[in-house]
């Protein structure tokens, strides 16, 4: 029984995180149809840069902003000088972004040697804390749930409440529209495709901090964060954080309980589920 | 076929038989991969030239099939004749499940593919017990047919040419034929397809199982070219490189994949042998394929030779 809650909690911290990642992911698709593979290594890029701030200057606080901050003019010179030219062939984005996430892995592996290097947390959040039944859990990973749930509240008020959100909401369902009637879709663009790299980078830090950092960490966080926007549906931010749940569960009970085919467990349901719903639990026909 | 084209398929042919004669060890190496490799390629081209699916789980079909091999013929010592039989089918019945992505298009069956892709990497990787976990399946011994054993490489040469060789008629009449044709018609606008009373779902599953067999091919060849297998063969990267080989030599065409293959593998043990970021480099290939040539090399030359006139590009 223990365990059972144990394993829950950390499904639910590990789906805090990969909902940092797919977020971005899933609405960049949805407003600019752009599948950009390079998420992964904005994720491993910022991530070290997080380390090197938090090294340096102690703090950890520090380390995730600047963390973000950081890939955020990286995100937007790709978009700006290289994806922007594929159009909306979602294969030569594919080759492309991949391309580009080679060639940042490489450079990350030149600068940060190819160790697992741990982002060092404060003191204070080192600990652990005993929950209510007896369960001992390490107070830093309770802190990213909460971490996840401020930031997914937020991004859902933006998306859903606000102005800008609904001029996003507008652009997702038909963007020649919005730029008809007057609004500057390509700056909508930029403001979305740096809360992304924002959001991937500062993933990267807070990820980094309990999952290490390491040549390759890349791709295995860039595909939890696919099945998540496989299971959630392409371009749906609700379908992002319940999709990101259902991996976290998935991955946390499969390891636990099959730990040589946790990736069956991980990957037979998305199967299933494609069956019978190829675009996801939130996705639209289109 | 042209007099030209005639000749120019000749003097391929007469370079590729008497290449042992003249090659080195290394070389010859070489050159056997770019033919594995150009098969695996070939596959991902039936896909992505032909019925414009762009699948990224075929390492999957091919490490299954070179693992299956390799474990029936080190671990339970049966011989080549059943083995690499048994690795094909296994590659192929694996295709046969996966298939059900074509139920999906465009951008949600890449994706879908990719995390296909990662189960078996992951289960080669994680069930060590069976598979040998990071270190894989070692000392394949060489294949044995009809009781004559192909130790050597220039034998292993020969078998490996005169496979692909096969292939590729195999192939060209696959692709010309009506089934073929469909699958152009498929890449071409598939709601017309379907309303000439097309079951176009039924032809890309097809399709995908028949490229899936090819993958499994290549992969029974490389398991006993490279006497040992391990979980990197079914990886993401390997999926990637071989879609951008068939990209790069120029989609829709036999000779493109093969062609890509040794542009891609030549550049990077070149460029490997004095240059530490080698990975990098291959990364902008990828990037400058995709900005600057996107028809590949043969779409090139073929732009060059038609003067700028060209059949419209995907």
């Amino acid at each position: 029984m223990h365990s059972s809650i144990l394993q829950a909690i950390n499904g639910i911290s590990f789906a805090a995180l990969l909902f940092l990642l797919a977020s971005g992911f899933t609405i960049t698709f949805g407003l600019m149809r752009v599948v950009n593979m390079a998420h992964g290594a904005y994720y491993l890029v910022g991530g070290y840069i997080g380390l090197t701030i938090t090294r340096y200057t102690g703090s950890f606080a520090l380390g995730v902003l600047s963390g973000g901050l950081a890939v955020i003019p990286l995100g937007y010179l790709i978009d700006r000088f290289l994806v922007s030219r594929t159009g909306e062939n979602h294969l030569a984005q594919v080759l492309l972004t991949v391309g580009i996430a080679f060639v940042l892995g490489d450079v990350a592996l030149h600068i940060w040697g190819g160790d697992n290097l741990k982002v060092p947390t404060p003191i204070e959040l080192r600990g652990a804390i005993e929950l209510p039944g007896g369960i001992i859990y390490p107070t830093y990973r309770l802190l990213l749930i909460l971490f996840g749930i401020v930031v997914g509240l937020s991004l859902w008020l933006l998306y859903r409440k606000t102005q800008i959100g609904a001029v996003v909401r507008a652009g997702v369902d038909d963007r020649e529209i919005v730029s008809a009637i007057g609004i500057n879709i390509d700056w909508l663009f930029v403001l979305v495709s740096a809360l992304a790299s924002f959001l991937a980078g500062m993933a990267g830090v807070v990820g980094g901090a309990f999952l290490t950092l390491y040549p390759g960490a890349e791709w295995e966080i860039l595909v939890y964060a696919l099945v998540v926007v496989i299971f959630g549906g392409l371009g749906s931010l609700e379908g992002a954080m319940i999709g990101a749940l259902i991996v976290g569960l998935l991955d946390a009970y499969g390891r636990w309980l099959l730990p040589e085919f946790s990736y069956f467990v991980l990957f037979g349901p998305m199967a299933i589920l494609l069956l019978f719903r190829p675009r996801g639990i939130f996705g639209r026909e289109g | 076929m042209n007099s030209y084209r005639v000749i120019l398929v000749l003097t391929a042919l007469a370079a590729v038989l008497i290449a042992p004669l003249v090659a080195g060890q290394y070389w010859m190496s070489l050159i056997t991969q770019v033919y594995i490799y150009g098969l695996l390629a070939l596959s991902v081209d039936l896909l992505l030239g032909h019925a414009g699916l762009y699948s990224l789980c075929q390492a999957s079909f091919f490490a299954v099939a070179a693992y299956t091999t390799a474990i029936l013929q080190v671990r339970y010592g049966y011989p080549t004749i059943f083995a690499a039989p048994a690795g094909l089918a296994a590659g192929t019945l694996l295709a046969g499940l996966y298939g059900c992505a074509v139920r999906t298009r465009g951008v949600y069956f890449i994706l879908i593919t990719i995390a296909l892709g990662y189960i078996i990497w992951g289960a080669f990787y994680r069930w060590a017990s069976f598979t040998g976990g990071d270190n894989g399946i070692t000392n394949v011994p060489p294949p044995t047919v009809l009781g004559l054993s192909i130790a050597s490489q220039t034998a292993y040469y020969y078998f490996v040419l005169g496979v692909v060789i096969l292939c590729a008629f195999g192939y060209r009449i696959l692709t010309r034929s009506p089934f073929g044709l469909s699958l152009r018609g498929i890449k071409g606008s598939e709601s017309r397809m379907q309303s000439l009373g097309y079951r176009t779902t039924m032809h890309l599953y097809m399709a995908f199982v028949i490229s899936g067999a090819i993958a499994s091919l290549a992969g029974v060849l490389y398991v006993y070219y490279n006497r040992f297998i391990n979980p990197v063969a079914a990886s993401f990267q390997i999926s990637v490189e071989v879609s951008l080989m068939a990209i790069v030599g120029g989609s829709g065409t036999i000779v493109g994949p093969f062609i890509g293959a040794g542009i891609f593998l030549g550049l990077r043990n070149w460029v490997s042998s004095f240059f530490e970021m080698h990975t990098a480099v291959m990364g902008m290939v990828f990037i400058a394929t995709v900005l600057w040539a996107p028809g590949g090399i043969v779409g090139f030359i073929e732009r060059w030779r038609t003067g700028g006139r060209m059949k419209g590009q995907q």
